[in-house]
């Protein structure tokens, strides 16, 4: 982060190597790196927040497949940290486990490091502006994940312990604090920090979309934009009208659980032979609001991704991307449908059966856009001149891993199919090979790629691919086996579920899963590695390590303030690689035109 | 199409840049670096495009609130008639009134910030946000109606009960037997009836009436919608201007439970929606009081275009919650 | 050459993905992780559908993961020599038959399995419930309508988490929950249905073979989600009168207070 604001000596003309030379006082340093405005101090707050959340999601899901491996054992070492009873966990422990494991994998990595990290940093940079359109609304974006970040963070604490109804907190089990200890004080605080990560995602949506339509360099029109722009304003279209109706949902539950009114508690409910108090509300409601915004939800959380693997794939298979416009299509496809399709999640929740049928076909319609980016990644592979970066086996995998997950969902989407496996570890497996196998492989590939622009430092390519090489391997070894205990009916959510007669033989199975999550973890330790000794030691990065088309790639590495050292002006698209005639392989967005060389103008 | 490539040129050429690379709260912090020049996609201030978006958010939240409304209003077995609630039309319409004008008036003071009449300008805007404060008192006139009635959200205070049932005559008897009640009954009692009018007389004795059946074990769940008529009955229909007198308007201390059908979800929804409306008012209102500090010129045309775009929209919402609220 | 065969690495790590992975599907029955075994008469219909998606995502699962190696293995920079990357932007034609071929599969899919779904949960038989299930934390309340078949009648019978049904026959079950969000899960018999509270939602299957399979809570309700345990006890007509008969005697003699009030 030091270098953030500072040159590589040699690299930039106008922009004076700050104040190196005389020691800065301390509100300079906090205005720099605390409460910057400057885009890329904030994106890189935002990456450094959330991979230490990602740390912190990881060790809770070690916990939760630890008691799903061997329940009621001793849990080593983080037992002592978190467990009660001589490290060993108890039943409600272990809702509030997989509650806050997702709910900070979602909340507070996915999304913020997608639009926060991500989308900050690169969203200028790459349409040729100086900052975002709004630096102290984007500063205060940032500062508004903090509330979250604590309440999430003391919920642990208090009484009663962290929320415990599973991230989709369905009332009345949320809004009765008699119902389950998580549904005191810690619901409370998961409602807090929901709100917060609203009001921070949106103003950060709506500056980026802002920013976008407004301050494109010159000739960088909309369909010269790369896909992980174009994502990046879908993605905050997406928030910005999906996220107002969680925050409305939140406040009803709030006010359900401390003043008394009862939208979500059905007339004449009780818990423990009690009434509760007002009723004639309905629980299924919030279900449609939840999935209202939670299903637009999961593609907020994947088309970033898509959109930056695509800049990485071109990048490394020296070839324009196949299908530039079906591409940006099927994106907005994905986020018009992702509107339509929310029962899915409902089919059988007590929802009328008839609604069910035509979320099944919205559903099914959904594979339409993705099978286009599918085929589409794949023609761009084809007939390409492959290089093996990290960053590049990171995307590869993602397109791999996503199919895998996209083809899961089908199963799901066929209702029928659905009132079996609901509910069981396929639809565990599904959800993490498009999040985790899916896109955080995807954000591993955008952090190789776009280090050196970060840092002005590569990382370290060997310990890069060991890296890949491990979480690949011991991502399927624990999220692919999930699809057959799922086909067996194994439920979701169970401390313990060997005490049924059908599910009793599966433990060794899932002790085989838990070993491979170990790894999976513990291989992070060589990303944790060479991400900070690159930071400081890697080998120095000139403005353009990978040959690739984008404007950031024309700004210093690390960019200044302002980030860039001549007005870029762009004469293409960004996915111009090996155009015939050309001496180089690659012609950069801002490359002038040479007389007689036959380029796509989009 | 490689010369023609640079054609999008011409757009920034005579480009909105001049107006628009100065981002609204941008000026203060690039300390000479280079001017970029930019390409606007569309002919509007970063700010107007953004309180647009912004609006666009602030949409899809109230969405959700009267889609909730619109289910759990349907989704309910009763719902309270608004003179069950003391609702009143002429109020509502009242104030819907006084916020379509403060619409007006701001469109005003912004054609008169525009054409630098400032001291015109500030005089509109004084008259909005007058408006806008009448409205809230208006509100804050009609809660009270509700509270004192009883109608809240909330159990603790609220006094409403859904249906006379056994729950509702335990309560009654327990506010019965309650010392203060007890006491002003005694005093009540005391009281000859020359000291008294004709409908305090009458309100004596179905009180006694009121006990007697809230008393007696053998008929309780019986006659308990009688006791329940007479401590606050319910108008049959809409055509009786609430009209309706009980005991609880006779006497203000008594405070007895009441029965709407559907009254705590009618009250839940009303003060959801109308809560989070008038929220938006203050901000609104906060937002002017801001204003009448500039000098109300063309320079502040386009914060005063931005905060009428918002007032707008709080008018727009209410245009939808008075007929949802007090008229279906 | 070293630089081939780190594509070669690559490569072969991703064609591992397409085959193990039907490797496993391939092993998984003949290990018993598999579908438990279905004793109802709608679960072919379900199962047959599953293997018909499972057939239908393998084609497209192997046929995409295979060109993916298969680009990644040709397409290396290592073995291309000096030759460009092809110059190319995409193709119409392509695009339309990639839309045009997914589309009518899923249309397809989609209409195919409407009738099942109208079976399973939109037909239901028209008939008096078989028995009323109660969920609640952390158990499932049975109540039977006793010999003049009505619910709510004073002859009704009570029993917790022990759930008998006759074999061969139409069952409705009446599910309410009295708290949380319940689910009632039947995995041999592929029925899952959430209780939800302040809702009376039907349940219909017919069992086809007599054994005893478990009753699983599927919607988490709390910290004794887990333990939510139930049995279901197919049998055969006689049987299961039988069995009626004892419980309803059993019932007499011990005289628990009635739940109506509550329920
Ligand atoms: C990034 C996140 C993400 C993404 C992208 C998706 C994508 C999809 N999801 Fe997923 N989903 C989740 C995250 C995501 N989901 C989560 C978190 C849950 C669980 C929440 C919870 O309960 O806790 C969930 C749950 C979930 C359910 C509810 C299951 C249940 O609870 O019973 C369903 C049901 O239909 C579903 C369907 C789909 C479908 C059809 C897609 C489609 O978009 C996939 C489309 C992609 C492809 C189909 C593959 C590529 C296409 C081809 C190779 C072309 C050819 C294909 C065919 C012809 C079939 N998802
Ligand atoms: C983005 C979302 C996301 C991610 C990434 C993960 C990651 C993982 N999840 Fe997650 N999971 C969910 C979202 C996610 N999960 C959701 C939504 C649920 C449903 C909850 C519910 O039912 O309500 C769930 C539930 C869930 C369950 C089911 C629990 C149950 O139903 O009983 C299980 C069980 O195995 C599980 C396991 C794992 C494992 C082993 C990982 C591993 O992949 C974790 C690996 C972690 C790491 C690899 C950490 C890496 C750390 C770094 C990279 C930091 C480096 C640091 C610096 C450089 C500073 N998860
Ligand atoms: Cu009952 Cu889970
Ligand atoms: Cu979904």
């Amino acid at each position: 982060m030091s270098t953030v604001t500072h040159s590589s000596p040699g690299e930039s003309t106008t922009v004076a190597p700050a104040s190196a030379a005389k020691p800065r006082p301390v509100s300079e340093f906090l205005s720099t790196y605390v409460f910057s405005k400057d885009h890329k101090v904030i994106g890189l707050q935002f990456l450094f927040s959330t991979l230490v959340w990602f740390l912190i999601g990881g060790l809770l899901a070690l916990a939760v497949r630890w008691q799903v491996a061997w329940p009621w054992s001793d849990v080593p070492v983080l037992g002592k940290l978190f467990a009660q009873e001589g490290g060993q966990m108890s039943p409600e422990f272990y809702t509030m486990l997989f509650t806050m494991h997702a709910t900070v994998m979602i909340f507070l990595v996915i999304i913020p490091i997608l639009a926060g990290a991500f989308g900050n940093f690169l969203i200028p940079l790459m349409i040729g502006a100086d900052d975002m359109a709004f630096p102290t609304l984007n500063m205060l974006s940032y500062w508004f994940m903090w509330p979250a970040f604590i309440a999430f963070g003391a919920s642990f604490f208090v009484e009663g312990g962290a929320a415990s109804s599973g991230w989709t907190s369905y009332p009345p089990l949320t809004t009765n604090p008699a119902a389950s200890p998580g549904s005191g004080m810690g619901q409370t605080l998961w409602l807090i920090g929901l709100t917060f990560v609203g009001v921070s995602s949106m103003l950060g949506s709506v500056n980026y979309m802002t920013t976008i339509i407004l301050m494109r360099a010159p000739g960088m029109t909309m369909f010269r934009l790369p896909m992980t722009i174009w994502a990046m304003f879908i993605t905050a279209l997406l928030q910005a009208f999906a996220l107002p109706v969680l925050t409305a949902a939140g406040f009803m539950q709030l006010f359900d659980r401390s003043i008394g009114t009862g939208f979500f508690s059905p007339e004449g409910s009780m818990i423990n032979n009690e009434l509760t108090g007002a009723g004639g509300g309905q629980p299924l409601l919030w279900q449609h609001l939840f999935w209202f915004y939670s299903h637009p939800a999961v593609y907020i959380m994947i088309l970033p991704a898509m959109g930056m693997v695509s800049d990485i794939m071109t990048c490394f298979a020296r070839k324009p991307l196949f299908g530039y416009r079906p591409m940006v299509y099927s994106i907005a496809g994905i986020a018009g449908l992702g509107f339509i399709v929310w029962g899915h999640h409902m089919f059988i929740s007590g929802m009328n059966p008839a609604l069910g049928m035509t979320f099944m076909v919205s559903t099914m319609m959904i594979a339409l856009p993705s099978a286009v980016k599918t085929f589409n990644w794949l023609g761009t592979l084809w007939g390409g001149r492959i290089q093996f970066t990290t960053a590049m086996l990171f995307s590869v995998s993602f397109v791999s891993m996503f199919i895998i997950g996209g083809l899961s969902g089908i199963f799901m989407a066929a209702t029928p199919v659905d009132i079996f496996i609901h509910d069981t570890y396929f639809i565990v497996a599904h959800f993490h090979y498009v999040l985790f196998a899916g896109t955080a492989m995807g954000v591993w590939g955008a952090i190789y790629f776009w280090f050196p622009k970060m840092f002005g430092r590569t990382m370290n390519e060997f310990w890069g691919k060991v890296h890949f090489f491990l979480t690949f391997i011991f991502l399927n070894g624990t999220f692919f086996t999930m699809h057959i205990l799922g086909a067996v009916g194994f439920p979701r959510r169970l401390a313990d579920a060997y005490h049924y007669e059908t599910f009793h033989h599966l433990q060794p199975m899932n002790a085989f899963m838990t070993y491979c999550a170990i790894g999976m973890v513990a291989c992070q330790a060589i990303f944790a590695a060479n991400f900070f000794w690159s930071m400081f030691y890697g080998p120095k990065a000139g403005r353009n390590p990978w040959n690739s088309n984008g404007l950031e790639w024309t700004a210093p590495s690390p960019p200044g303030h302002g980030n860039f050292d001549v007005q870029p002006i762009v004469y293409r698209g960004p996915y111009e690689y090996s155009v015939p005639g050309c001496e180089k392989d690659h012609l950069m967005q801002t490359d002038p035109p040479v007389e007689g060389m036959v380029v796509a103008a989009h | 199409m490689s010369t023609s490539a640079f054609a999008a040129g011409s757009d920034f050429a005579d480009g909105g840049h001049h107006d628009h690379s100065h981002g609204d709260d941008h000026g203060g912090d690039h300390h000479g670096h280079l001017k970029l020049q930019y390409q606007p996609g569309l002919p509007l201030t970063k700010g107007k495009l953004i309180m647009w978006l912004f609006l666009s958010t602030e949409i899809m939240f109230f969405a959700a609130l009267l889609g909730s409304y619109v289910v759990l209003r349907f989704g309910a077995l009763q719902w309270p008639k608004p003179h069950h609630v003391h609702l009143s039309e002429p109020i509502g319409a009242f104030n819907t009134f006084v916020l379509i004008c403060s619409s007006v008036t701001v469109v005003l003071a912004l054609e008169a910030a525009k054409v630098n009449k400032s001291s015109l300008a500030k005089t509109w805007m004084m008259i909005t946000l007058a408006l806008g404060s009448l409205f809230l008192g208006v509100k804050a006139y009609e809660y009270q109606a509700k509270f004192s009635h009883g109608i809240y959200p909330v159990k603790p205070m609220g006094l409403v009960y859904e249906k006379p049932d056994l729950y509702y005559a335990s309560a009654v008897r327990a506010r019965l037997s309650d010392p203060v009640v007890l006491e002003e009954i005694a005093a009540l009692d005391a009281k000859s009836e020359t000291e008294m009018n004709a409908e305090e007389i009458a309100g004596r004795k179905s009180l006694a009436e009121v006990k007697r059946l809230v008393n007696d074990p053998a008929q309780e769940a019986f006659d308990i919608a009688v006791v329940a008529d007479q401590i606050m009955p319910l108008p049959a229909d809409m055509g009786s201007h609430g009209g309706s007198h009980g005991l609880n308007d006779t006497f203000s201390w008594l405070q007895l439970p009441i029965v709407i059908p559907g009254g705590n979800m009618w009250a839940s929804t009303y003060f959801l929606l109308t809560g989070f409306h008038a929220v938006h008012v203050i901000v609104g209102l906060i937002v002017f009081a801001i204003l009448l500090t500039y000098n109300l010129g063309p320079a502040t045309a386009g914060m005063i275009e931005n905060a009428g775009l918002y007032w707008h929209f709080v008018d727009l919402v209410w245009i939808f919650l008075f007929p949802l609220l007090y008229l279906f | 050459m070293r630089n081939r065969l780190a594509g070669i690495f690559w490569s072969i790590l991703f064609l591992a993905v397409p085959v193990l992975g039907v490797g496993v599907f391939a092993i998984a029955p003949s290990i018993d992780v598999w579908l438990p075994k279905d004793v109802s008469s709608h679960g072919k219909e379900i199962d047959s559908l599953f293997y018909f998606i499972l057939a239908l995502t393998g084609i497209v699962f192997i046929v995409t993961e295979m060109l993916l190696f298969w680009f990644i293995w040709k397409y290396d920079a290592a073995a291309r020599g000096d030759e460009k990357a092809t110059y190319i932007h995409g193709s119409h034609t392509l695009e339309v038959i990639w839309t045009i071929i997914p589309a009518v599969t899923m249309l397809f899919l989609a209409i195919y399995q409407m009738n099942a779904w109208a079976d399973m949960k939109m037909r239901r038989p028209v008939m008096k419930p078989t028995v009323e299930v109660v969920a609640r934390q952390f158990e499932w309340r049975l109540r039977y309508p006793g010999p003049d078949g009505d619910l709510g009648t004073p002859d009704d019978l009570f029993l917790v988490n022990d759930l008998h049904v006759p074999v061969d026959e139409d069952i409705l079950i009446q599910l309410k929950s009295m708290d949380v969000l319940h689910s009632f899960f039947l995995p041999n018999l592929r029925m899952k249905q959430d209780a939800v509270p302040g809702m009376k939602i039907p349940v219909w299957f017919k069992a086809t073979e007599t054994g005893q399979y478990d009753l699983v809570c599927a919607e988490l309700c709390g910290w004794g989600h887990y333990k939510m345990k139930g049995r279901i006890t197919i049998e055969s007509r006689e049987d299961y009168d039988a069995w009626l008969e004892a419980k309803y005697r059993e019932q007499e003699a011990t005289q628990p207070e009635p739940m109506d009030e509550i329920l």
